[in-house]
């Protein structure tokens, strides 16, 4: 009964008024990024995290941290629901977990049910919130008492271990990926020692001794990133946009996508714990599932209702299960969750096995706020839907000037410093080349946030074994994590040198 | 994909890699009380990254140059008037103030955007400025860089 008891200390915490407003402003503008194309989720959080620093500036700082949390957690979540609008009426996914929405979402709206899809996507997404949350506060307590018994060794074998995960799946070539994992964790060497407070690679400049801000580089190659690719490719739609009439589904549709919602919600849940397989793989699978079990599979691409509700499930689902290894283990699975850490470490909160011990207003705060935040979304999403709709007329020539006057205004709020107003615009281009040949951005920022972890876990194993690198195959759970960690890497290439087709995780 | 892409990012990695190696050379090998030193972490992984930038040089010899993408070109022309106007912005914002550079540079980008609509572009632009402005310097009590001195201000 532990975590009921926490739980209801989380509610406290997320029904104070400001926390309120916090997670309405957060999926808010998650439902807006997802809506508005050229900005996905891992964008939206990372454009959000300075501003939010700036926000809540005044508040004592494991307050700020709650309310910064829960808004930008928000946005994550948010920007899942939204995702969908564009998908259905516009026949283009507003981020990538969309993708499959699209194949029965557009046909849906060509026969002028695009109301009754988005609302199905919506109260499908709420269904799957709220069951990821359910599982999230029933695993987080257990994992994170595993967890608090790891040593030094085991705690730098997971985090490989993380990072493999994250690599092994992302993008098209594991090669390029590692290079990304190598190059951030290099980067996050830049600065002071925090050890034997010895500078490294400083060139004796002071902006360099703090290290390079997370902040900047994430707002740089995300946000930046993908603005510069709207400008270069012209990455505008001009397609038709479908009437909503009718809203309120059916009885017939709701029995209809019932047993999609749930088989959704666990796939999603599910394939969102695992680290590195991400919201837009769960979708690819629940649709799959769905389409296999269907009595009339030949229905699926021309309109079916199961092809809407089920990978809308399967991605909120999984949005929410990607938060359990990151709150309770520090392993950030996706993207937008390694964005996320980044954030909460900012805020001088380590994620992971003592953040329930140590922070419990945070950790519980934002479970509860998640189940508030879900309820705001269905609420808003139904009656509003039509609102939303009409933001994805606006024209991308205000928005993206704007989208980096934000980026800038952020990073400068925070840092104070134009040496990072410049390191962001570097970024952003180099992130924009390096994204556009297949060079995967989030294990470079992952490797930039575990870096100092890692740093630290490995250089305190290796003191207890005087230098002894055995220490992390004798230790047998370390042993364990690094066997994983080297199989999630090979498998896929023995797999793909055999000819068999594998799925990657495209999203960031 | 583009071979020619992935050779030079490939040979640049190879530097890098190199030059933390040397660079991690000059970084004490021990810390106090502990024979474990703060260069080991940088002296490993970029040996990491030689071999994997070696590793992805070899692996460029071996796939198929992609056929180019029949897609429309890459409007380089707007993306660099953004981009040169953005970091103008970033080096001129202390000296200029934040309503001064980022009205300009809102007008400037959405005039490369999109020419026409003056009035729009000019509302927008000092609505935006001057309301994150007032937002968070007046509202939120954070610090940005005000109207410059010789506006008389």
């Amino acid at each position: 009964m532990d975590a009921f008891h926490y739980l209801l200390g989380g509610f406290a915490t997320a029904m104070q008024w400001q926390n309120l407003i916090f997670a309405f402003v957060g999926v808010l503008i998650g439902t807006v990024v997802g809506v508005l194309p050229g900005i996905g989720p891992i964008s939206g959080v990372a454009l959000l995290i300075p501003v939010t620093a700036s926000l809540t500036g005044g508040l004592p700082p494991e307050d700020a941290a709650t309310s910064a949390i829960i808004l930008l957690a928000g946005v994550y979540y948010g920007a899942m629901y939204g995702g969908s609008t564009t998908s259905i009426l516009l026949n283009t996914p507003g981020e990538s977990s969309s993708v499959v929405t699209v194949l029965d979402g557009y046909p849906m709206a060509k026969q002028g049910r695009a109301g009754v899809a988005l609302a199905i996507a919506a109260i499908g997404s709420f269904v799957a919130g709220i069951v990821s949350l359910i599982g999230l506060v029933f695993l987080a307590e257990p994992l994170s008492n595993v967890a608090l018994k790891l040593s030094p060794a085991d705690e730098f074998s997971l985090m490989i271990l993380g990072l493999c995960a994250l690599s092994g799946l992302a993008g098209k070539s594991v090669t390029k990926a590692l290079i990304m994992t190598v190059f951030g964790l290099l980067l996050a060497t830049i600065g002071m020692d925090n050890v034997s407070g010895v500078a490294r690679f400083t060139f004796d400049m002071p902006e360099l001794y703090s290290g390079l801000e997370f902040l900047t580089i994430a707002v740089g190659v995300f946000a930046l990133g993908e603005v510069f690719k709207t400008i270069l490719e012209k990455d505008v739609n001009d397609g038709e946009i479908a009437k909503i009439s009718r809203i309120l589904p059916t009885k017939q549709d709701l029995k209809e996508s019932a047993g999609p919602i749930i088989r959704g919600s666990l796939v999603g849940f599910f394939k969102g714990i695992v680290p590195g397989s991400g919201a837009t793989l769960a979708s690819f699978l629940a649709y799959l599932l769905e389409k296999k079990i269907s009595k009339n599979p030949e229905k699926f691409g021309k309109g079916a209702i199961a092809g809407v509700a089920a990978p809308e499930s399967a991605n909120n689902a999984a949005s929410g299960g990607a938060m359990i290894p990151l709150l309770t283990l520090g392993i950030p699975g996706t993207g937008t969750t390694a964005v996320l850490m980044g954030a909460l470490i900012m805020y001088n909160v380590q994620p992971g096995p003592l953040l329930f011990d140590e922070h419990p207003s945070i950790a519980w705060g934002l479970i509860a706020s998640m189940f508030i935040g879900n309820l705001m979304l269905l609420i808003l999403n139904m009656p509003l839907v039509k609102v939303f709709a009409k933001l994805i007329e606006t024209p991308p020539k205000y928005l993206i000037p704007m989208i980096v006057a934000i980026s800038i205004f952020g990073v400068y709020a925070v840092r104070v410093s134009v040496f990072d107003l410049v390191l962001l615009l570097i970024c952003g281009v180099v992130g924009y080349f390096l994204a556009k040949n297949d060079f995967p951005m989030a294990p470079l920022v992952l490797g930039l946030v575990l870096g100092p972890m890692i740093e630290n876990n490995l250089r305190r194993a290796l003191t207890t074994s005087n230098g002894d690198f055995s220490i992390f195959i004798e230790k047998p759970v370390s042993l364990i994590f690094l066997i994983i960690a080297v199989l999630w890497i090979t498998v896929p290439l023995i797999m793909k040198m055999r000819g068999k087709k594998v799925v990657v995780n495209v999203e960031g | 994909m583009s071979k020619a892409f992935d050779r030079y990012a490939s040979l640049l990695f190879l530097v890098l890699g190199a030059a933390f190696v040397i660079g991690s050379g000059n970084i004490s090998a021990s810390a106090y009380g502990s024979n474990v030193g703060p260069n080991i972490f940088p002296l490993g992984l970029g040996s990491l990254l030689i071999v994997l930038s070696l590793r992805l040089f070899y692996e460029t010899f071996k796939y198929k140059q992609e056929e180019k993408k029949s897609g429309p070109a890459l409007d380089y022309k707007r993306f660099l008037i953004v981009l040169v106007a953005a970091l103008l912005y970033a080096l001129l914002l202390e000296e200029i103030g934040y309503v001064v550079s980022t009205f300009l540079f809102l007008l400037v980008g959405f005039q490369t955007m999109q020419k026409g609509k003056w009035l729009s572009s000019v509302l927008i632009s000092g609505g935006f400025s001057f309301g994150v402005y007032f937002l968070y310097v007046n509202v939120l009590d954070g610090t940005l860089p005000g109207l410059p001195t010789w506006l008389g201000f």
